[in-house]
């Protein structure tokens, strides 16, 4: 019965988000300021089609649109982007960026779908050094201005984020009403932002705001975006009101020593596959795609002490330890993946925490710092 | 030629007793078995009521509301016919729940709906719908709740590799949002408090 509910409430959302996207393609804009540069995040529900031009001290962005566009623009305070005005021509939105510095740089980055582009400023002085992506572009014989010109298209690597629960779904529940599902997304949406802000990586949530979304198409959604690494959010749930702390798990395969070797066999011998009968086949690709998860296990398991570690140094809460169990989310997640149980919401101390930005914000900072030093050792 | 005479009665007393020998020796014959198997009946009978009145000893872990790891508790079940009725009563004891203040992982209402054995040491262990909807929500009471019941099976059961949960007869994708339950488990004998 719940589950009837809850396929039908997922439908009528479905429905309506298709419609509703279908008839507002939205666009959002964003600043940030960092040491070293200024970065414009030009956000789309849908791909686009966009230039870059650099012309004298405005930076001109044109998207095509045959359809009008839901625009929005985040308020921003930065040292070189001084203002950004759009007009709309025939089948394009033109967007001029104007820049406070007089001699500068632009970098653009856009992500694997075209959905998010990242236009980096920065001033001409300190590019030398500290750019070695322009750089890169300098021996080529690039000046700025061609640079500028031409910006060197880059592909930006996919972090999924997964705010636990949503919709019907509330997850646990505190006993002052704090459910799950509100702080898993809060929590989310701020390691987006960190992480966004610091390093050269794009990030996909698998929702949004307070939705249903399937175990397995969270999972769909990380191997869609080609995900390099899958966190998923959590808060924790016990009988007793006492139990605290946060714990990081990854996928224990629940398999006998003998399934693992047949399915590690399996898939390093996967031709072997063509010589088998076309049901069969799609059996065991099903199996193997079902259990996706089974050779990154090691690399998960690396991931979750590097964000534990950080996460008892950091947040403050009782360390809980690296633990493994066969999570549904964490099965066809073909990437590192770890689910990450914050804290007790079932404990009234940390329900009040989790609902604090604060504790939050120290909660996603450390799962970053976690990330970002396994990124740093496993990036090729 | 006066001896031809007596062929034929000495033939007849021949084949008299030689018929005779086959009549009796057959009947002798056939008398033993039967004798024997109502005996090994009557043996079969007396050691099905002294098994009967052994009890089996078993070990059930229960969930501790501290650490969430899984304490031992000793009871003595009915051995029962078959595997899968030792199962049953086993599970039965689980939901009866604990004699040291610790927690069952089943509602006392639970009922079992029933329990199979697969050839590949899988055993289907079909709850009613208490089971699943009334869990609290949670990593760690998933986590406790599920191996309380398949290490109690596991660990006592030897022939039984893995446990299959099912609820209201059928498989469901989760117990209560966080462990997969399309698949079936083996024990974990590492939640176990030392």
């Amino acid at each position: 019965m719940r589950n009837n509910l809850s396929f039908y409430f997922i439908l009528l959302l479905s429905i309506q988000g298709f419609l509703f996207s279908q008839s507002h393609p939205s666009v959002e804009l964003s600043v940030a300021d960092y040491p070293d540069h200024s970065r414009v995040f030009i956000e789309s529900s849908h791909p686009m089609s966009l230039s870059v031009e650099k012309s004298g001290e405005y930076i001109m962005v044109r998207i095509r649109a045959d359809d009008p566009f839901r625009i929005r623009k985040q308020a921003f305070q930065s040292q070189r982007v001084e203002s950004i005005e759009w007009g709309r021509g025939s089948d394009y939105y033109i967007f001029t960026i104007k820049i406070a510095p007089e001699d500068f740089v632009v970098q653009k980055s856009v992500s694997e779908d075209s959905s998010l582009v990242l236009i980096d400023v920065m001033s001409s002085s300190n590019e030398m050094e500290e750019n070695h992506d322009h750089s890169l572009s300098r021996s080529r014989g690039l000046n700025s201005t061609e640079s500028s010109a031409a910006p060197q298209k880059e592909e930006l690597r996919t972090i999924v984020i997964d705010p636990g629960h949503g919709g019907l779904e509330t997850g646990a529940e505190g006993r002052f009403g704090t459910k799950e599902k509100t702080v898993t997304l809060e929590i989310a949406q701020k390691l987006k932002t960190i992480i966004e802000r610091n390093i050269p990586y794009r990030v996909q949530l698998t929702r949004k705001e307070d939705v249903d979304v399937s175990l397995e198409r969270r999972a769909a959604i990380a191997n869609n975006y080609k995900a390099y690494v899958f966190i998923s959010i959590h808060a924790n749930g016990s009988y007793r009101r006492t139990a605290r702390g946060s714990e990081t798990f990854f996928l224990s395969l629940n398999a006998t020593d003998e399934e693992i070797r047949r399915l590690a066999y399996m898939e390093n011998n996967s031709s072997e596959l063509d010589g088998i009968q076309s049901e069969e086949q799609d059996n065991l690709k099903l199996i193997l795609w079902d259990m996706a998860q089974s050779s990154f296990i090691r690399q998960s398991s690396i991931l979750a002490e590097k964000i534990q570690t950080k996460l008892n140094t950091l947040s403050g809460t009782l360390n809980r330890g690296v633990k493994q169990a066969p999570f549904k989310v964490l099965t066809g997640v073909a990437c590192p993946a770890v689910l990450v149980e914050t804290a007790f919401i079932s404990n009234p101390d940390e329900e009040k925490n989790l609902t604090k930005d604060e504790f939050q914000e120290s909660i996603a900072r450390a799962i970053y710092l976690g990330l970002s030093e396994f990124l740093e050792e496993y990036s090729l | 030629m006066e001896y031809k005479k007596y062929i034929l009665p000495a033939i007849l007393f021949v084949m008299l007793i030689i018929f005779m020998i086959l009549f009796f020796g057959s009947q002798g014959k056939e008398k033993t078995p039967d004798k024997r198997g109502s005996d090994m009946l009557k043996e079969n009978i007396s050691e099905e009521q002294e098994q009967e009145l052994e009890m089996k000893s078993v070990v059930l872990f229960f969930i501790s509301e501290e650490d969430h790891q899984l304490y031992k508790e000793e009871r003595e079940i009915m051995p029962g016919l078959t595997l899968e009725h030792q199962i049953e009563s086993l599970i039965e004891e689980l939901i009866l729940g604990s004699e040291e203040g610790f927690l069952s992982p089943f509602p006392p209402e639970t009922k079992i709906r029933g329990v199979y054995i697969t050839e590949n040491r899988i055993v289907y262990i079909d709850f009613s719908q208490e089971f699943q909807a009334a869990h609290l929500s949670g990593s760690s009471a998933e986590i406790s709740s599920i191996f309380s019941v398949v290490n109690s099976v596991a660990y006592n059961f030897e022939s039984i590799e893995k446990v299959f949960i099912l609820v209201n007869g059928t498989e469901q994708e989760t117990l209560a949002g966080h462990i997969d339950l399309r698949r079936p488990f083996l024990p974990r004998y590492d939640l176990i408090h030392d």
